[in-house]
């Protein structure tokens, strides 16, 4: 932490704000120290708020560099986190395609960098509504990744993020996703905390010691991202980003039961979060906005007597198998909603692909049955999801499948064509 | 907590401009200010352009936790911040039995086609922001002498919450026109 750094003040208030906005304080609260930004829709307004915060003199000590695309973005924080910095970006969509070789070197370089992903569907047709296609389509990159459902959310994954990412003992970068405009430009209270108990969870960078592999030390030059023979370290480099993820999973865990502690807020175990799954008979898993929806679903279908659940993914990458083989052990159908396409795959549905690759070799799970909805931003309704719940809970009864079943997958909410 | 209680659900409509958006943010502000415990506001963000049709959404809960994001297809109240929106079929129809709608007219409006069994509350904030020169770079701004009508109506918020929240988004610069436009709204909102 720089001197400038200590004027970093934030006494913990309750406001109003967009989920964009509640991912610049998070920044803010987070004492990153290099942001780099391109605007895109519907992210511009986490860069604009953190611009606005540098501006006034709210982040003394932060530099913020306007780029001119999102791969200068990525290649920006890459050189700064390099340097052993805190750094933060923001984008959606398009954006992180155009950033793609960057996305892949960051991990490769094992750089504890976190990015706010308002996500949206990929063009064509042109679409800047909330579709999670863009940020899953980054899977096998080696980043991170995980889902928010709630605006407050947003703000607390921020956080955690940066203690799983920045553990020496994991070294890898983040994505922290939300619905395009369904939480990046809708207003609901956040709850932001005191600085000193954040700098207590997330206590700032020690300057100038950079990251254990690498650092920036004109004293003791280092050559980095060279060429190296394919009898080299390359194949040994891979598995150890593998290696990385899946050991992340008990660093989220504990981490998620830090904060609680901490702030006195709950996010199940980390990787995922039941909801009304003791005595279910159907249930659900869902990620994103649709998750906090789907919780109102579950609980006016409960009150009409359904034995219905549900479990929140909080993190596609690392997948948590095995939590997801002990929830479809509970269930006797388990429908996998995607808000997402894996054209071509098993069932089209990225995340009931992963589930059902999860489950194959263990007996006595649900049988799954692949959801898509919403995709490029088309509304889900509660009421929708409520007959979601219901034609579930028909295929557990009668064994057929719902009527508009296309390869295997329910294709929820599509517009009658004639 | 009660697990039965209503989520008050409002749904506004204006033409671009007309500032319909900030107010379903400000009135989501407003009710929370006054001790409502959870709020949301969504703004139904397309290709906006000056004078088209746009619509925003306000939900606010006393306890209950809300947990919905989708569109208010059911409202409470509906905000109409210009008369002219109510010749456009798609918007007329949004006004259903049991609507408590409060309108931007200076005079009663036409009632043909309209529900038998809704209220209607008059208020002419156009006159109001042209006669206390609230404006901006193309017409007056409607949101907050509608906010101060609402704040009338429901009893959610006063006045004095209203100035609390306006001097938290905009300062102080403009804060005694905002509350004369606002408090000549609250004392003028009629049912028709």
């Amino acid at each position: 932490m720089t001197e400038s750094q200590k004027d970093f003040v934030q006494k913990r208030e309750s406001i109003i704000i967009k989920g964009n906005v509640a991912a610049a304080y998070a920044a803010k609260s987070a004492r990153v120290q290099v942001i780099s930004a391109y605007p895109i829709t519907p992210q511009t307004t986490v860069v604009e708020k953190i611009s606005e915060f540098v501006d006034n003199g709210l982040m003394p000590g932060t530099e913020y560099i306007k780029m001119e695309s999102e791969h200068s973005v990525f290649a920006a924080v890459i050189g700064a986190s390099k340097a052993g910095t805190r750094t933060f970006t923001a984008t959606s969509g398009q954006g992180i395609f155009y950033a793609n070789e960057m996305i892949h070197w960051a991990a490769g370089a094992r750089l504890p960098i976190v990015v706010a992903i308002a996500s949206r569907g990929p063009a064509p047709p042109w679409n800047i509504w909330a579709d999670f296609t863009d940020v899953i389509s980054q899977r096998d990159t080696g980043w991170m990744s995980c889902f928010c459902s709630e605006h407050q959310e947003i703000y607390d994954e921020i956080l955690m993020s940066y203690k799983v990412c920045e553990d020496h003992e994991i070294l890898l970068p983040k994505f922290v996703s939300y619905g395009g405009f369904i939480l990046s430009h809708t207003s609901k209270p956040v709850i932001l905390e005191d600085q000193d108990l954040v700098d207590k969870f997330l206590p700032p960078l020690p300057s100038e010691e950079g990251w254990p592999h690498i650092w920036i030390d004109p004293k003791r030059p280092m050559m980095f991202g060279n060429l190296i023979m394919p009898s080299s370290f390359y194949y040994e480099f891979r598995l150890k980003i593998h290696d990385a993820n899946i050991r992340a999973k008990e660093k989220i865990k504990k981490v998620a039961k830090e904060f609680e502690q901490t702030f006195g807020r709950n996010y199940g175990n980390g990787l995922i979060q039941e909801y009304k799954m003791d005595n279910a008979i159907v249930g659900v898993i869902i990620y994103g906005d649709l998750a906090l929806q789907m919780e109102q679903a579950v609980d006016d279908l409960r009150d009409k007597g359904y034995k219905v659940g549900m479990v929140k993914l909080r993190h596609f990458r690392p997948f948590p198998t095995e939590d997801i083989i002990e929830v479809a052990k509970k269930v006797k159908v388990l429908g996998v909603i995607d808000r997402a396409t894996a054209f071509g795959s098993q069932t089209g549905g990225p995340v009931s692909c992963e589930v059902k690759g999860a489950l194959h070799e263990t007996k006595g799970t649900a049988t799954v049955l692949p959801v898509i909805n919403g995709l490029g931003g088309r509304e889900v309704t509660l009421e929708q999801q409520k007959n979601q719940l219901i034609k579930l809970v028909k295929y557990y009864e009668t064994g057929e499948f719902p009527k508009d079943v296309i390869h295997g997958t329910l294709w929820d909410g599509l517009l009658e064509v004639e | 907590m009660s697990n039965n209680e209503k989520i008050i659900q409002i749904s506004m409509h204006c033409r671009g401009g007309q500032t319909c958006i900030t107010a379903s943010q400000l009135l989501a502000e407003m009710a929370f200010e006054e001790g409502f415990k959870d709020t949301i506001a969504i703004p139904i963000i397309g290709a906006e352009r000056r004078g088209a049709p746009i619509q925003a959404f306000t939900k606010v809960s006393k306890s209950k936790p809300i947990k919905t994001y989708d569109s208010v297809v059911n409202p409470d109240y509906i905000f109409m911040f210009d008369t002219s929106l109510l010749d456009i079929p798609k918007i007329k129809a949004t006004i259903k039995e049991g609507v408590n709608l409060i309108i931007n007219s200076p005079d009663p409006i036409d009632t043909t086609g309209l529900p038998n069994n809704i209220k209607i509350f008059i208020v002419d904030a156009t006159g109001i922001c042209i006669k206390r020169e609230f404006m901006h770079s193309s017409g007056p701004i409607l949101n907050i002498p509608m906010l101060g009508a609402f704040g009338k109506i429901t009893g959610y918020y006063n006045l004095e919450t209203m100035e609390k929240v306006i001097k938290k988004e905009f300062g102080e610069s403009r804060l005694d026109k905002n509350m004369s436009v606002a408090k000549d709204a609250y004392e003028s909102v009629r049912e028709m």
